[in-house]
């Protein structure tokens, strides 16, 4: 396949190809009574999901952990895993053979089928070059919860017969269609028949197609996409780029392994999280082109149209992406003028195949670029209203031909700290953190919501992975700044000046930019040298601590590398007070008994990696039972995506303080209802739902729908929220968002009368960059909808500039900052600013001018709210008459 | 029935102008079911007058009426109203001195959490303080203790009067958020997720803002007199991993309360309420149309969500097939309106029944339909207008619910024995024992 240089649109020899190629398929068309006409039947099912591409390879072994802190977004009752550009010397075949045959996969799931598959649709039809039989473990019960019995996998590295191609392009009139072209075609067309013979048609299911793309390879079962690795023992298997999936389908009580995820166009294996509510239209759409979606599942028939309009009707990716996710909105009149008007053909064209409903697709592709040469790669595309948490992320190191890329999509943060956090573990060109994490604005003028790491392979030197957006353009590099390479020199405990954690963290970052690595490692030696005494351990507490959530210049150092040096430290020296306890510090891990406090002030080291994510045995559960034994500091480190941080403990617990270290996973807060929390990284979706009262400090970015259904609280947020932040929240919640949305924020806000004790939200639109510097985002607010249909409360918006514009408004209003408004905010700017570095002075500076808060802040109120009713003038009276409660 | 005494000494106008009107309304539904004409205009063809009429005196009662009311069925043409028994012959009846067992567990699951069971296999549905008053929020939750059972908070908060008596009161967590904080799920032993209501899915909930006073606004912490919509969907769950999460959510929060989740009837019910019982639940709660008061608006009413009585055998069957029946309790709402719709319901699959509307008939409602108004309701129920809502006084309403639920019980075990069954859980998915009457 190749990527279409001219506009496909326009080329009517296109245009009669693409005929040509559909009305080939016409014999594909499955009887009329055939189940598979059926198409209200579909499946539904969350999922949960990640993507990597890098341009080196990596063994499915650092999917495991990643995958395992994600079941509880399975089942156990489908999972699967694919891989692209795959390592020739793993299958027994030369690089050649692993480039230009077809890797076709098929499993077999009773043990005489194989003979008659081949003799019917391999034999006859191609040259085969390579037999590889997939290894699997002996005995599948071993694996626990393994119901089913997966398939037996065998991989045929195949060519087409010469005369049987022929025959093909001669019945459908197909000799004008590129080489290429013919080939996939062809055996797309022949999978399909083996399907419907073997597996979708029959009550028996028997065999059917994995993949048949080249240098692309899908297993998957009944299980969990961890499983898949286990038992196919792909441990040590090496690939550019791999996905795996948990299934969570909801219907059947038997399941088969093809109704598992990936699912395969034919140079592409797409999953997906969540559901679309127009899988019948789509199904009908496909139909219209001889299409006939063999598994009924909504996923099945997102991957078909993905490789009819990239394959068969050639469109750039970019107006795949565009059919998949139409740009809509405010966000298309943002559009330049020549794409709004191909992507409103598109979207005219396209209409009923648009996915409707929530929904997250990773997408591993085997693909050629523009000079022919192998080009692997992973596309994640989020839904226009962005109803699916997505997190991106990239890290980079190295230059020339010691450049290390790697990119990630996933459902969750988490799972992409583990699998670095895996590979960092036996791979020095790897560190814990990565350079950075985005989220993508779906259906947007900005980044399209998608991104796409290409792994480059044949080009001169070592593959390269370029991540671009939907728009294709190329997203930069993170900065060329070094990351740590161990060279095995011992650390020399090196001295530092006394004072406390603010003054040394203040010498250090004055030290940072001279710094090597090696200056960095003998001053945490030196820090790590004093925890003898509790003074030396709050010492060295405080200051990593300091130096893990402060932005700063790190001069030639790479901060998410320096900041894995600084987590690394943190967990060395919070494992030395789980050896000896002290007075100041005690230590628990999962298992052992709970004690009481020695006095009030005593912190409690509690080790989260033991800890299971939810339930009964999980870390929140602890937390409750710790702080009912009278413990009042916490302080969880190594956090490993456990959900519900904080939660259950009720009210009066203000005296309460957490902190959180490590990768903290969903609902953190939700609740809070008196305490504190301090998040020393990012946070993940739905966090401080229905917080009533407390506070929560995160210094990074938090998720979907985060303070849903607030009542009150404060938060500070460092970085930016993804979708739906404040929605629905209500009474008085107060937040600093240093950043900004992806879009939704406090939609439906009925937080009173911010002046009158009422919430509010302050978003100030900056974000720090990769040399520790403050600065303007494009806009403080890139989405459409602004305090859509709030009643109550304001949004008090950093924007200088006039950046946010009446349109994003939908019920709201912009007024002048008063001076009550600016005395409002004020202390929580100041606290904004103790906390994460923030001056007020320079939120109030604008291009070097130091300007007064009113040219600098906008309020954004509720515009006129009418009451609706006959009962109006009764209502209004009564409103006059009634007491003024708090909040009101 | 009350009697008309007046103390001029001491009491403000109001005060006398509120007693007068509670004297002449219980006179007015003591009085009117017994006589031959019936009142002019009451009810409507699914509530008709004669069922309101018969529901009145079972309020006052306790027992069926005598009078010769039809109290089993309505005039809808179609449903319940359509399905009759086949009873035994008369001769294979169980003695009248045989006392069917009515008892449903709640949780099923064998998951360590509480197990509950409830004397009557109904509990009270979902009602907001906004939607009714507080006195009748009171009034289900005392018949609910009274009679060993449940009623729910709906989505409105947890007005404090009704703390002491949360042991039975189901805190529900609806996709507003409205009142909900850790305190009120920690009363819960039941807690609810109200996904949809039969009555309006697709719709979310509204309180219009004549009925969003300044009390109602303060407990929901929103803005007084201005409407309130919660969200049709959790903006949290847009898939079945984020319900897992959020189920598993509530129990963290409580770790003994028992999970219902309420969802409306959609064609792929079935496999909702699978769902939902793979992500924890133990209840779950279809919620058919043809429920909800009159401020749900008609045109959701009749036209979105399945009838009831098509989903419970839909759901019941499905659930067998999964061989996860006997795991989860089914409760059925939306329409539900005798004793006889309650056999029926289990007959066709469900655990028990949830009641809602039946109950405000008890206390006083004529289906007048104009309950979204803040002073519509001429009986004080779905108001929380400070005078108005005092024409339904809570030792009142609780008595005539408790009431109302004996004698439903008394006809349970009536139609048990002369199906020959000694327990309700027999009952539950014997097609076979109904009929359909065209």
């Amino acid at each position: 396949m190749t990527n279409s240089k001219t506009s496909p649109i326009q080329s009517s020899s296109n245009r009669q190809l693409v005929a040509a190629l559909l009305s080939s398929r016409a014999q594909l068309r499955p009887d009329i009574s055939s189940e598979l006409l059926n198409r209200d039947e579909a499946a539904e099912g969350g999922c949960g999901v990640i993507g990597m591409a890098s341009s080196v390879q990596i063994p499915a072994r650092h999917m495991l952990q990643a995958l395992s802190q994600m079941r509880n977004r399975g089942n156990g009752k489908g999972g699967g895993i694919a891989a692209v550009g795959l390592d020739a010397a793993q299958f027994g075949v030369s690089e050649e053979v692993l480039k230009q045959d077809y890797l076709f996969a098929v499993a077999y799931m009773d043990d005489t089928v194989r003979a008659e598959v081949e003799e019917q649709f391999v034999h006859p039809v191609y040259e085969v070059d390579h037999v590889y039989e997939q290894p699997q473990i002996a005995d599948y019960t071993s694996i626990a919860g393994l119901a089913v019995r997966p398939p037996e996998v065998v991989c045929y590295f195949v060519r087409i017969k010469p005369d049987k191609l022929a025959a093909f392009k001669d019945e459908h009139d197909l000799h004008n269609l590129p080489e290429r072209a013919a080939q996939d075609e062809f055996v797309y067309q022949n999978s399909f028949k083996l399907n419907t013979s073997f597996y979708a048609s029959l009550g028996e299911k028997r065999a059917f197609v994995l993949s048949h793309g080249k240098n692309l390879l899908v297993l998957k079962m009944v299980g969990y996409g961890d499983d898949v690795i286990r038992y196919y023992q792909l441990e040590d298997l090496q690939a550019h780029v791999w996905i795996g999936h948990h299934r969570y389908p909801t219907k059947g009580r038997v399941w088969h392994p093809g109704g598992a995820h990936p699912f395969i166009g034919l140079n592409e294996a797409l999953v997906h999280n969540g559901d679309f509510a127009n899988h019948a239209s789509i199904s009908e759409y496909l139909a219209q082109r001889n299409i006939y979606p063999l598994y009924l599942t909504d996923t099945e028939v997102a991957v078909q149209v993905f490789d009819l309009l990239y394959r068969t009707y050639r469109y750039p990716l970019e107006y795949v992406i565009e059919a998949l996710a139409p740009t809509t909105e405010r966000d298309f009149t943002l559009l330049p003028e020549d794409k709004q008007r191909v992507y409103s053909m598109l979207q005219r064209s396209h209409m009923h195949a648009s996915p409707d409903g929530p929904w997250f697709f990773l997408i591993a592709q085997s693909d050629l670029g523009e000079s022919g040469e192998n080009v692997y790669r992973l596309t994640g595309i989020t839904d226009t209203s962005m109803l699916r948490p997505q997190v991106f992320a990239w890290q980079e190191s190295g230059e020339g031909d010691e450049k290390v890329s790697i990119g990630f999509a996933a459902s969750e943060k988490q799972a992409i700290d583990a699998a670095l956090e895996n590979l960092a573990a036996e791979d020095s060109r790897f560190w814990s953190r990565a350079d950075r994490y985005w989220n993508a604005r779906g259906g947007s003028h900005t980044d399209g919501g998608a991104f796409l790491f290409s792994v480059h392979d044949d080009r001169e030197g070592q593959p390269d992975l370029v991540l671009s957006d939907k728009f294709g353009r190329p997203v930069p590099a993170p900065t060329s700044a070094a990351a740590y390479q161990p060279n095995g020199a011992q650390p020399q405990a090196a001295q530092f000046p006394a004072g406390c954690p603010d003054e040394l963290f203040a010498w250090a970052g004055r030290q940072i930019p001279t710094w090597t690595y090696q200056h960095v490692q003998d001053f945490l030696a030196g820090l790590e040298a004093g925890l003898g005494s509790d003074a030396g351990r709050s010492l060295a507490i405080g200051t990593l601590t300091l130096l893990i959530d402060r932005c700063y210049p790190t001069g030639g150092l790479r901060r998410s590398s320096l900041v894995s040096l600084f987590d690394a430290s943190l967990r060395r020296v919070t494992a030395a007070f789980a050896k000896i306890p002290s007075a100041a510090y005690g230590a628990h891990a999962f298992g052992e008994a709970i004690a009481a406090p020695k006095s009030a002030d005593q912190v409690l080291v509690v080790d989260a990696s033991g800890f299971e994510p939810e339930g009964e045995h999980s870390l929140s559960i602890a937390i409750q039972k710790l702080v009912d034994a009278g413990w009042r500091r916490l302080m969880l480190v190594n956090a490993k995506g456990h959900r519900f941080i904080g939660n259950g403990l009720g009210m009066d617990t203000a005296d309460l303080e957490i902190d959180v270290y490590g990768s903290p996973g969903d609902y953190l807060a939700s609740g809070l209802d008196g305490a504190e929390i301090r998040v020393h990284n990012n946070g993940q979706d739905q966090l401080s739902q229905i917080m009533k009262a407390g506070r929560l400090v995160v210094h990074g970015d938090v998720g979907q729908t985060f303070m849903y259904g607030a009542k009150g609280g404060e938060a500070y947020i460092l970085g930016n929220a993804a979708g739906r932040p404040l929605i629905n929240a209500v009474g008085k919640p107060r937040v600093v968002i240093n950043g900004t949305c992806l879009d939704y924020l406090a939609e439906s806000f009925m937080a009173g009368d911010p002046l009158n004790g009422g919430g509010f939200v302050v978003l100030n639109g900056m974000a720090f960059n990769e040399a520790g510097q403050l600065e303007e985002l494009d806009t403080p607010y890139p989405g459409g909808n602004l305090f859509s249909l709030a009643s109550g409360g304001a949004i008090y918006v950093r924007d200088p500039h006039g950046l946010v514009t009446a349109d994003q408004l939908n019920g709201g209003e912009f007024v002048e900052l008063s001076a009550a408004d600016w005395d409002l905010i004020k202390p929580y700017l100041a606290e904004n600013e103790r906390l994460f570095g923030i001056p007020v002075e320079r939120l109030l500076s604008v291009d070097g001018r130091l300007l007064s808060p009113a040219e600098v802040y906008r309020k954004i109120q509720p515009g006129a709210v009418r009451a609706l009713q006959a009962e109006e003038a009764w209502v209004t009276k009564e409103a006059r008459m009634a007491p003024r409660g708090e909040g009101h | 029935m009350a009697e008309l005494h007046i103390d001029l000494s001491g009491k403000s106008a109001e005060e006398l102008i509120v007693e007068k009107h509670v004297a002449n309304l219980h006179a007015g539904f003591a009085h009117w079911p017994r006589q031959d004409d019936g009142p002019p205009a009451l009810g409507d063809a699914r509530w008709p007058a004669e069922l309101i009429l018969a529901t009145w005196l079972m309020a006052e009662d306790g027992r069926p009426p005598g009078t010769g009311l039809n109290y089993k069925t309505g005039a809808s043409g179609g449903g319940f109203d359509k399905l009759d028994f086949n009873f035994l012959p008369e001769a294979d009846w169980l003695p009248d001195m045989l006392e069917p067992d009515l008892s449903i567990k709640l949780n099923k699951r064998g998951d360590g959490r509480r197990e509950i069971e409830i004397p009557i296999p109904i509990y009270g549905g979902g009602m907001s303080y906004g939607s009714v008053s507080e006195q009748v929020m009171r009034a289900r939750a005392t018949a609910a203790k009274n009679s060993g059972t449940f009623t729910s908070t709906g989505e409105g908060g947890y007005p404090a009067s009704l703390v002491p008596l949360k042991d039975h009161i189901i805190t529900q967590v609806a996709t507003g958020m409205f009142g909900v904080r850790e305190e009120t799920i920690k009363y819960a032993p039941i807690v609810e997720f109200k996904y949809a209501q039969g009555a309006k899915p697709g719709l979310g909930g509204h309180l219009l803002g004549d009925k969003a006073t300044s009390t109602v606004a303060a407990i929901r912490e929103s803005v007084p007199w201005v409407s309130l919509f919660s969200p049709f969907p959790f903006h949290s769950v847009y898939s079945v991993e984020d319900h897992r999460k959020h189920v598993d959510w509530i129990r963290t929060v409580n770790t003994a309360a028992l999970v219902s989740v309420k969802v409306s009837t959609p064609t792929d019910v079935d496999m909702v309420a699978v769902g939902s019982y793979f992500a924890g639940a133990h209840i779950v709660h279809l919620d058919g149309s043809y429920g909800g008061t009159g401020a749900a608006p008609e045109i959701a009413k009749k036209n979105i969500a399945m009838p009831i009585e098509f989903a419970i055998p839909k759901v019941h069957r499905y659930l067998e097939g999964e061989e996860v029946r006997d795991e989860v309790t089914v409760m059925a709402s939306g329409g539900v309106r005798t004793a006889y719709d309650i056999a029926k319901a289990i007959a066709l699959g469900a655990d028990g029944c949830v009641l809602g509307t039946a109950e405000l008939i008890a206390i006083g409602c004529t289906r007048c339909s104009n309950c979204e108004r803040g002073r519509g309701c001429p009986f004080g129920l779905t108001t929380t207008d400070p005078l108005l809502s005092q024409l339904m006084p809570t030792e009142w309403g609780a008595e005539r619910i408790t009431n109302l639920y004996a004698a439903y019980a008394f006809q349970l075990k009536d139609i048990l024995r002369k199906l020959g069954l000694k327990s309700i859980r027999e009952l539950r998915g014997r097609r076979d024992l109904l009929r359909y009457t065209d």
